[in-house]
């Protein structure tokens, strides 16, 4: 213990004489590690959201979408991977999936980019086209005005329902969009409605910015009458299953197996977080480089400390150090030289989080913590070793003799 | 207490050998006070490393209280340095950023826990004893030459040593400051009852010892 404290207090007192080359070094370190930890940071953060995007849906949620996507519970690569090709849905498929037993509702859903003006003022939104089931599959409550409802649908009415942030863009202030016409390209549209905010996202497309419209208002825009998914909810979260069969044995009537999907919450939550794990893997090995580099640093500066300070170790061997001693004495400095710049990076990062958060919702767990400062002290141990190997191996009488 | 039996000592440079000592055998018995003499370069600084196990021979043997030193690996040589041999340089050696009592005490944490008396207590009354109470925290680089040495002779006697290795204690002092030295030494022989060995290139420090033996080119002249 006393011997503990001996090389601890030795390599501080080594540091204060050299303030600079210490805060030089240890700041390889602190990039490095509150990159690291950042990016998990971020990863976390963005695994959380997603998760919580998920669950505001509802865990009964359904999607039918064309094509295989999923293959053993991640999104399928390589050639007729993604969704394309595959079965293409129609209003058929809607009402064959409405008479299903296990599923209370059905949504069909087609996207498409387009430009919505009000008066002079245009905007770039997502045109959604569905019918009122979209209402009850997304858990969509209303603002100001109304919900699309089964009329609007069938009478093939030209209302739409606004996301409030495309509804902020066109009016300023979403609560005198309602009763509004706008244009979606050149059509005219009702304003019935302003949604609440959902605050996410569904597979790049922000919620709040859509502009929902009945779908059989919407075929000028999909003159195919083709649908890109289906959503849809079973009546409880228990027959799920039940669910999925119904929906699988209903479209095999019409397409092969192999040409549509139907995916349950967590799968398509796992499927993207598998895709962001990933990511976050790489981009966390990228900021892994750059704790290599302060690494090499620390290396490099302790084999300039080795040389300086080769007569000292003469010294200390001649008083009876022993190669182990010598081993310690260095290693403990590039530990505790790494460490200092660990435990800088979590403060840095922790302040640079609470910054963060203010528009990206990352977090640092206990987990990240671990890792800063387990890896920093292994990179002090790694890249200290060689030098501290150094300075044990020298020659006693040739280290005192060194000047 | 210490043997050197046929001690050979080569250097190999690119093109020649450099015989440093050549074939030298010395006795010396416990509580004697030793100088070894010779000009610079003769070996006597090399005999000195060898006796305080800092190096190792070429050839030869050299036991210390009859155990053949050669066959010890580096942790038991460590050990004896630390314990059995107390060294005093020229340059005084001690470790700039370290205190007065820091480095007076330094032996005793490579003793890990040998020194059975408490640490600081020792340290106090070496300071003591060396009139070196009131620079206790003081860095080395603000004491005199004498005070240096002093400090060395401290550190060189906390961990009780049996032999005192004085590697030209007073080349770098005045004659008065190096006279006190020497007293110190010849105090450490008669009260103390430590061996010490003495090297030096002057011959009026050398005389000052009981014993002298002289080195020229890495022999030994009798």
């Amino acid at each position: 213990m006393q011997y503990l404290i001996f090389l601890i207090k030795s390599s501080l007192d080594d540091f204060r004489r050299n303030k600079v080359r210490t805060f030089l070094t240890s700041l390889g370190i602190l990039i490095g590690v509150s990159s690291v930890v950042l990016l998990i940071a971020f990863g976390l953060g963005l695994k959380a959201y997603i998760k919580g995007q998920f669950e505001s849906l509802g865990t009964n949620l359904i999607l039918v979408v064309p094509g295989k996507i999923l293959q053993g519970g991640s999104f399928r690569a390589g050639p007729g991977g993604g969704s394309l090709g595959g079965a293409q849905f129609d209003e058929k498929d809607i009402n064959s999936l409405k008479k299903a037993k296990h599923l209370r509702h059905v949504a069909p859903a087609f996207i498409k980019t387009v430009t919505i003006s009000f008066l002079s003022k245009s905007e770039i939104g997502d045109l959604f086209a569905s019918s009122d089931d979209i209402v009850p599959v997304w858990n969509l409550e209303i603002d100001s005005g109304r919900l699309i409802r089964k009329s609007d649908v069938s009478k093939r009415s030209k209302v739409t329902m606004l996301g409030p942030q495309i509804a902020e863009k066109l009016f300023e202030d979403k609560d005198l969009a309602v009763g509004k016409n706008i244009k979606i390209e050149s059509q005219t549209f009702k304003v019935i409605g302003v949604v609440k905010s959902k605050g996410g996202s569904s597979g790049g497309q922000n919620f709040d910015s859509f502009v929902y419209i009945p779908y059989k208002s919407a075929y000028t825009y999909n003159p195919d009458k083709k649908f890109f998914a289906i959503y849809t909810k079973s009546l409880t979260e228990n027959d799920i299953n039940e669910a999925k069969a119904e929906i699988s044995s209903i479209l095999t009537k019409r397409y092969d197996e192999g040409d549509f999907s139907v995916l349950e919450q967590k799968e398509v939550l796992n499927a993207i977080n598998s895709i962001f794990g990933m990511i976050n893997t790489i981009l966390v090995m990228i900021g892994a480089i750059s704790l290599v580099v302060g690494g090499i640093g620390i290396m490099n500066i302790m084999y300039v400390t080795v040389v300086e300070r080769t007569h000292e170790i003469g010294i200390r061997r001649a008083i009876g150090a022993t190669k182990k001693d010598i081993l310690y004495q260095f290693l403990s400095e590039s530990i505790i030289l790494s460490l200092i710049g660990g435990i800088s990076a979590l403060i840095v990062s922790f302040l640079l989080i609470l910054i963060i958060q203010r528009f990206f919702p990352a977090y640092i767990d206990l987990y990240s913590v671990i890792i800063a400062l387990v890896v920093s002290s292994v990179i002090g141990i790694i890249f200290g070793v060689f030098p501290a190997r150094k300075a044990a191996n020298l020659s006693p009488i040739e280290a005192i003799r060194y000047e | 207490m210490i043997k050197l039996q046929r001690i050979f000592k080569e250097y190999e440079t690119e093109d020649e050998k450099l015989v440093v000592l050549n074939d030298i055998n010395l006795e010396i018995k416990k509580g004697e006070f030793t100088a070894i003499l010779g000009p610079s370069g003769s070996g006597k600084s090399t005999i000195m490393h060898l006796i305080g196990l800092l190096d190792q021979p070429t050839k030869g043997k050299i036991l210390i209280n009859n155990q053949d030193v050669s066959k010890l690996d580096d942790n038991a040589v460590s050990k004896l340095r630390n314990k059995f041999v107390g060294f005093i340089f020229q340059q005084f050696n001690l470790i700039p950023k370290l205190t007065v009592a820091e480095n007076i005490a330094l032996p005793a944490i490579y003793g890990h826990g040998d020194l059975i008396e408490n640490v600081q207590d020792r340290t106090m009354d070496l300071l003591k004893r060396f009139n070196m109470l009131e620079k206790k925290n003081v860095l080395p680089n603000k004491l005199s030459g004498g005070q240096q040495q002093r400090v060395a002779i401290a550190r060189a006697l906390i961990m009780k040593p049996e032999l005192i290795l004085a590697d030209e204690p007073t080349g770098n002092l005045d004659t008065k400051t190096g006279n006190t030295i020497l007293e110190v030494l010849e105090t450490l022989n008669k009260k103390d009852k430590l061996t010490v060995i003495l090297v030096t290139h002057e011959a009026d420090v050398a005389r000052r010892t009981k014993k002298q033996i002289k080195i020229i080119d890495g022999q030994i002249i009798t």
